[in-house]
């Protein structure tokens, strides 16, 4: 009896203790993120700007807006364009990288390794920067190109649509590509290499131990990348603002640069109707989560 | 031990970084207990003002000049000016602090670009002071630059640069395709493109550079027709003849090569025009500085009033600011009369002024004051001009500037515009579609 009340004090002493060092970060998480996240919520059922703010009439006007508002319906066929094309080609290649430099009898490992994730070392502005001049109209590539013959005049690689896409998609898989390798190298060093030779004696070749072995043992870490990346794009900003300005006419804007528009930069910000577009990009971070997490879910 | 020694140093690390946290906290309460005596100072008449300003080049040598100039008046007076990388840095700030009713963190003086000031000033009342009692004869300065900081019939800003419009050709790329400055004077803009075809064919050079994702052309070429693209408050584009035929020639210009529409900002000023692939430019005059940097074209250049429809002189102004004194002021008695005395002409009015003067010299900033510009540095030839009296020139141009409408969605129509001007350039839109959308688009963000 005597015990099994000291048992139940030591659990109690252990969740009090818990709910105690819990508190602080609670506290913070509500104050910082929460408190803001609602306050913006009710925002966006506002109109008007700086002091003439109030209460839309009707109250979703915000809401419905935007399904008028071409320049953000294209930025979100922008945004989406550049993750149906970057985000798969990027987790490709990160997973072949990952699956080379997981080679046993590869020399120089540590070294090829850092040179791949070392994009994800600079910042963001910087190496928008420093795309921005190597694909300028003088720049780097259209030298390059003229001197070869490839092209006979300079490209305004960022002033035409199609081509300025290309460069925001190419700068993304160059950024992003060495974080999420290093996330499936830690997962691949988690698979034991016995059940690899156990294929091997099953007679398996390098392509059916990738499909059969690499990628189901991976697939938690795959999910995870996919839900990261889908966040990460539906969200870019950094690439879209110093890379192109959202130009030519639009073209390459993202998302979270037109709320930015919207709200900073180009004269009073309309706070109500950016707080309702932020939502929809919440919303939409949100569904795409939870159909990646239903995908990636084997349990039945 | 290694690890004891990764370990020692990760230590030392955050200590240092929690030191530099501690030491960053007390900065700020140094910093805001700072501000506190300078108010008590700025009430028992301190000596002291801050102010934001942008541009290195241009708008801050002249905020140094008025500093030098007022100190004539008062010896002990100390200007501090806080450089701001870009003019939206102001309105971002002035922003966050109307959103958040917390004025404390702005300069006491700020410049602001004369297009955004009316609608900050109608949705941020509580960020500004009014300065109908600075003692300053308006009618001594312009009456188009004062139209911008005048909100009600209420005195907001004191007038910095004229932003008056020049055409700036460079003499030898003209000359290499047969043609001298007479020939590009009193023309339409239609003969303009062919003069622009044969230089780009001679030298390879564009005519004419923009940048064309804020493409101010619209409203400078309206303006110089003396049309707005405005009309009772709402945008006046499908059934403004003159911008249709204004967008049109600006599309046939880039489709021939005459006119380079630069990606951004940067591309216009770094590339187009410092990068030496234009033999014109088209702008503000605050442009001039620009131009400047490319030493090697000295005494080449030369400017004249810009091309129209119909082939007389045209005369804009495009993006000037002015000075505003804002809500954090502490000593608005000195801050106004620092302004009144400097920008507002007050030390113009016996004929020279240390402030326009040097502005000019230090600068190139042509300021809006009728009495300064009669000074000698105003009449004076510019070598780089090849020995040309621009800022004479300029101060006569801006007599002709002709007053139009104007709104506080200015921005939003030539980002419209400027994007619809790209689209159909790239083949993606015809001009009727183009200006419909812009028109449009921008009546969809005005219902906001």
């Amino acid at each position: 009896m005597e015990t099994k009340k000291k048992g139940l004090t030591l659990a109690g002493k252990q969740l009090a203790a818990g709910w105690l060092f819990l508190t602080p970060a609670t506290l913070l998480i509500f104050v910082m993120s929460f408190w803001p996240m609602i306050q913006a919520f009710l925002t966006s059922f506002k109109s008007g700007k700086g002091v003439n703010i109030h209460w839309a009439d009707p109250l979703f006007v915000n809401y419905t807006r935007m399904l008028q508002d071409t320049m953000f319906i294209q930025a979100m066929k922008n945004t989406f364009l550049y993750l149906i094309i970057q985000v798969p080609i990027m987790l490709i290649l990160a997973i072949l990288l990952a699956q080379l430099l997981n080679n046993k009898d590869l020399k120089f490992k540590g070294f090829f390794r850092t040179c791949i994730f070392l994009p994800c070392a600079t910042s963001l502005v910087s190496y928008s920067l420093i795309f921005k001049s190597m694909f300028a109209t003088q720049g780097l590539f259209n030298t390059i190109l003229v001197n070869l013959g490839i092209l006979k005049e300079n490209f305004n690689f960022l002033g035409t649509p199609w081509s300025a896409k290309l460069v925001i998609i190419l700068a993304l898989i160059w950024r992003w590509t060495g974080y999420n390798m290093v996330f499936y190298l830690a997962g691949l060093q988690n698979i034991e290499y016995s059940v690899y030779e156990a294929a091997k004696i099953d007679g398996a070749n390098g392509w059916k131990t990738f499909w059969n072995i690499t990628v189901p043992l991976l697939k938690p870490t795959i999910v995870m990348t996919f839900i990261m990346s889908i966040n990460g794009t539906l969200q870019l900003f950094d690439e879209s603002v110093n890379l192109t300005k959202g130009g030519p006419a639009g073209a390459t804007m993202t998302m979270s640069h037109y709320i930015y528009n919207q709200s900073f930069g180009q004269g009073v910000g309309n706070f109500g109707y950016t707080s309702a577009l932020c939502f929809v990009v919440f919303i939409l971070v949100a569904i795409l989560a939870v159909i990646n997490l239903k995908v990636g879910d084997t349990r039945d | 031990m290694k690890k004891k020694l990764l370990s020692l140093v990760l230590v030392s690390a955050m200590a240092t970084s929690m030191v530099a946290c501690g030491s960053g906290a007390a900065t700020t309460e140094n910093g805001s207990t700072g501000s506190a005596p300078a108010a008590t100072e700025g009430e028992a008449g301190g000596h002291k003002l801050t102010l934001w300003a942008w541009d290195e080049s241009f708008n801050i040598p002249a905020m140094q000049a008025a500093a030098e100039d007022y100190k004539e008046v008062d010896p002990e007076f100390e200007l501090e000016i806080i450089t701001q990388s870009q003019s939206s840095d102001v309105e971002n700030a002035i922003t966050n602090a109307g959103q958040s009713g917390d004025f404390s963190n702005l300069a006491d003086i700020t410049l602001f670009q004369d297009h955004y000031f009316q609608q900050f000033c109608v949705n941020y009342p509580d960020a500004w002071v009014s300065v109908d009692d600075a003692g300053v004869d308006w009618n001594g300065l312009g009456a188009e630059k004062l139209s911008y900081s005048t909100v009600d019939g209420v005195h907001y800003g004191f007038p910095v640069d004229a932003g008056t419009a020049i055409m700036a050709y460079n003499t030898e790329y003209l000359a290499a395709a047969g043609y001298t400055l007479d020939d590009v004077q009193n023309i339409t803009w239609d003969e303009f493109i062919e003069i622009g075809k044969k230089v780009k064919e001679a030298t390879g050079k564009y005519l004419l550079c923009m940048d064309g994702s804020g493409n101010d052309f619209f409203y400078m070429m309206c303006q110089a027709e003396g049309v707005s693209q405005w009309k009772d408050g709402q945008p006046y584009v499908t059934e403004n003849q003159t911008l249709v035929d204004i967008f049109t020639v600006q599309a046939k210009m880039a489709q021939e090569g005459v006119l380079y529409l630069a990606n951004d900002w940067g591309d216009y000023t770094d590339q187009a025009i410092v990068g030496d692939m234009v033999a014109g430019v088209y702008n503000g005059n605050w442009i001039i500085p620009t131009i400047k940097k490319v030493e090697s074209n000295a005494g080449k250049w030369e400017i004249v009033p810009a091309p129209t429809l119909t082939g007389k002189p045209g005369y804009a102004s495009n993006g000037g600011s002015s000075l505003y004194i804002t809500s954090n002021c502490q000593n608005t008695e000195l801050a106004k009369a620092f302004l009144a005395y400097t920008f507002g002409g007050g030390s113009a009015a016996d004929g020279t002024s240390l402030t326009y003067d040097n502005a000019l010299l230090n600068g190139g900033v042509i300021g809006t004051c009728a009495a300064a510009a009669k000074s000698d540095v105003y009449q004076a030839g510019v070598d780089y001009f090849n020995g040309q009296a621009i800022y004479a020139d300029i101060v006569a141009y801006t007599q002709n500037v002709p007053v139009i409408e104007q709104n506080d969605y200015h921005y939003t129509l030539r980002e419209k515009l400027s994007n619809h001007l790209i689209s159909v350039v790239n083949g993606e839109e015809d001009i009727d579609a183009a200006l419909a959308a812009a028109e449009q688009e921008t009546v969809f963000a005005m219902q906001e």
